[in-house]
């Protein structure tokens, strides 16, 4: 039976090579068991890779999918994910991004995924208008950065739609490349924008004149009407509307915020707007305006010593159009000075000097690497790419790293955090690599008093079972927090947010429980919905995601703790504040297959708990 | 159906586009940009908000933007 209610219950089809284009229907029970969004595109994921593909390989597909409840009206959902195996760890990926108005003009034009696969022998773009798809000439935007190409294509849309975008980094294969939606979301820093560039896609516009339905319209409008509610009653929120994500990391003072705001930008329904646009009062850059996902990323070159904000801005800018992940980027200048320092990397290529705090000398090498020029061409391959080829020498100075990506947070890192919670851990268990966008918890927000984590641990779908083995020590013997078992719930309520197609992050998902969603989940789709039931599939889908890269033989004993985090000073343990030891990183990774029923050692989902889930058939 | 007047303040628009949702659900039930009498264009930099003809200023957009870019005056008329 097919869905077409929440769902638009449609997978678009699009083989670049042959420039065919086809529409399947989704099975009620397949868009029912994976939820829809990220976990249906996992399950779509299963049958479209091919195992062992090469990730630059035609035959690598590009998975697109929304959620059920995108483009409804329910706040913050908005939310977009490409599942496609990724250059930079060689594993299969979720990149996701806040979907501007990318996921809604996508579910109005009749679809809720998009799988491409094959390559295109010239440049083009995919342009779906409702049922006319086209694949349209890119010669003139090849070459051209994100915001150029966006704009090129605006003019030929009238302005509507979404657009996800590459620029140059992702033309010329960059392992961390991106895409781009609508200029301002960044989707896949594992090298999304590569793939694209290697099917010779430049870019996917789409509008959408038809609509979406609801299956309850009496009970939504309750349920919508009782969260919208909550939300204006929350007291922060004109503090969150006004400074964005300024409010959790203020980088820089409110009164400088103020002077180079222009305005704040939101996905689709978002009551936050976590997105600016602002541009440089003064100096030499006066005049200039940057779009980004968040003003703190505009200004993280400050982080790794720009003292000049504006100067922060003007080089993020660059990197954004080149289409390059900023901490990849940073992470790689860093690491190949010290290849320049110990002659490992020849000193007469070190033109200009890199010097990380100098904007001339990282604008020459954004655009070097960017384009492969000079050492940019070494540079370009990311960390894995310079240690496979300068080997145990060039192994011994590299920062800490986890599947040969530079982390978010952890000494050497951009961000500052050193209590080690779900989303530090997160970035050694994450199949992707380094990413702490899955594994939200309490734990965000650094000394939260343990009294108060029981209800976020409800609210967020853990079984009141579990809660006494979460808020214990590793040992079980003094009040204290397992943060390997709470990063499995993590797991499953980024899962359960992300297949819905609602945005996982902090401010937003604290409005949200895992009975909220359920209820939402059957008022939209028509599919009846318990909470233990949206629980168990958040579950599968997580486990599904783990498979996905157990075939690639890329998921097993590849969950290693980086020396640099436990050598002093290093990570602290999150609830005593003692430094960390790598036993217990060991014992926590443990502790979440454990609760995942993955095996311990190997990390791979165990047979009963494939049956369980009803995953044993799809790899057989 | 009261009948109000939207006062605009573009200044303070993300763009979110809730507006439009908003209007094309209370009038047809369905979610939908182009069965919105509310258009919003965020492409520039500034938010561009306008009208169609068929607009009944029944303010169901201004009850759903969280920013107050949109706001219900005093019922202009009451509709039959």
């Amino acid at each position: 039976m097919t869905i077409n209610t929440g769902f638009s219950g449609a997978v678009l089809h699009v083989d670049l090579t042959s420039g065919r284009t086809s529409r399947r229907s989704i099975s009620s029970e397949t868009a029912r068991d994976f939820i829809g969004g990220l976990g249906l595109t996992f399950r779509l994921a299963v049958d479209a890779v091919i195992p062992g593909i090469d990730p630059l390989a035609p035959g690598n597909p590009i998975l697109i999918g929304t959620g059920p409840l995108v483009g409804t009206g329910i706040p913050s959902s908005s939310r977009v994910y490409a599942v496609t195996k990724l250059p930079a760890t060689n594993t299969i990926g979720w990149c996701g991004a806040g979907g501007m108005a990318f996921g809604c003009n996508l579910k109005y034009a009749g679809y809720d995924h998009i799988i491409i696969t094959g390559k295109s022998d010239r440049p083009v773009y995919l342009d779906i208008v409702d049922d006319d798809v086209k694949l349209r000439d890119a010669s003139g935007l090849w070459g051209k950065g994100v915001s150029g190409t966006i704009a090129l294509i605006r003019q030929r849309t009238g302005g509507r739609g979404g657009i996800a975008a590459i620029g140059q980094a992702g033309e010329n294969r960059v392992l961390f490349s991106m895409a781009y939606i609508d200029g301002v979301s960044t989707m896949g820093r594992g090298g999304l924008g590569a793939v694209m560039g290697a099917k010779n896609l430049k870019a996917i516009a789409v509008r959408g004149t038809g609509h979406v339905e609801v299956s309850d319209a009496a009970r939504y409008k309750t349920l919508a009407a009782e969260l919208a509610g909550t939300i204006r009653n929350y007291p922060y929120l004109k503090e969150w509307q006004q400074l964005g994500m300024l409010k959790s990391f203020p980088m820089v003072p409110p009164e400088l915020y103020e002077k180079i705001k222009k305005r704040r930008i939101a996905c689709v329904s978002c009551p936050f707007g976590c997105k600016d646009l602002v541009e440089i009062p003064d100096g030499p850059f006066c005049g200039h305006t940057a779009s980004s996902s968040s003003v703190i990323n505009l200004l993280m070159p400050i982080v790794y010593g720009f003292s000049d904000y504006r100067e922060a801005i003007r080089l993020v800018s660059l990197l954004d159009e080149f289409g390059m992940d900023m901490f990849e980027f940073f992470g790689i200048m860093k690491f190949a000075a010290e290849l320049f320092a110990q002659g490992i990397l020849p000193a007469n290529e070190n033109d200009p000097p890199i010097v990380i705090n100098s904007l001339s000398s990282m604008t020459a090498w954004a655009e070097k690497t960017a384009m492969r020029k000079g050492a940019g061409e070494k540079l370009a391959n990311g960390f894995a790419g310079l240690l496979a080829k300068y080997g145990d020498r060039a192994a011994a100075c590299a920062p800490a790293l986890v599947k040969n990506m530079h982390p978010y947070t952890g000494p050497d890192s951009a961000l500052p955090w050193d209590l080690f919670g779900t989303m530090e851990l997160g970035q050694i268990t994450e199949p992707r690599g380094p990413h702490v966008g899955s594994g939200g918890s309490p734990t965000y927000f650094a000394k939260r008093p343990l009294d108060l984590f029981p209800r976020h641990l409800e609210r967020m779908g853990v079984p009141k079972e579990a809660i006494p083995r979460i808020l214990s020590a590793n040992a079980g013997d003094k009040p204290g927090l397992n943060v390997g078992t709470l990063l499995a719930y993590s797991h499953r309520w980024f899962s359960t947010l992300g297949s819905l197609g609602i945005c996982a992050r902090a401010q937003v998902n604290r409005f949200y429980n895992l009975e909220l969603c359920s209820a939402l989940y059957q008022a939209v789709t028509g599919l009846p919905t318990t909470p233990e039931q949206l629980r168990l599939r958040a579950w599968r889908v997580w486990s599904l995601y783990k498979m996905l890269n157990v075939r690639e033989n890329a998921g097993l004993n590849t969950d290693t703790v980086p020396q640099r985090w436990v050598t002093r000073p290093g990570f602290r343990e999150y609830v005593s504040e003692e430094p960390l030891e790598q036993r217990q990183v060991q014992q926590m990774i443990s502790a979440y297959y454990r609760e995942q029923g993955w095996n311990v050692e190997t990390g791979a989902p165990e047979p009963v708990t494939l049956k369980r889930l009803g995953l044993n058939s799809l790899f057989t | 159906m009261k009948r109000f007047k939207i006062k605009v303040d573009p200044a303070v628009c993300t763009g979110c586009m809730r507006c439009m949702l908003a209007c094309s659900w209370v009038h047809s039930k369905r979610f939908s940009l182009s069965g919105a009498m509310i258009m919003v264009d965020a492409s520039g930099a500034e938010c561009s908000i306008t009208f169609a003809d068929g607009c009944i200023q029944c303010g169901s957009c201004a009850d759903a933007c969280f920013y107050g870019a949109l706001a219900k005056q005093a019922p202009e008329e009451v509709m039959p």
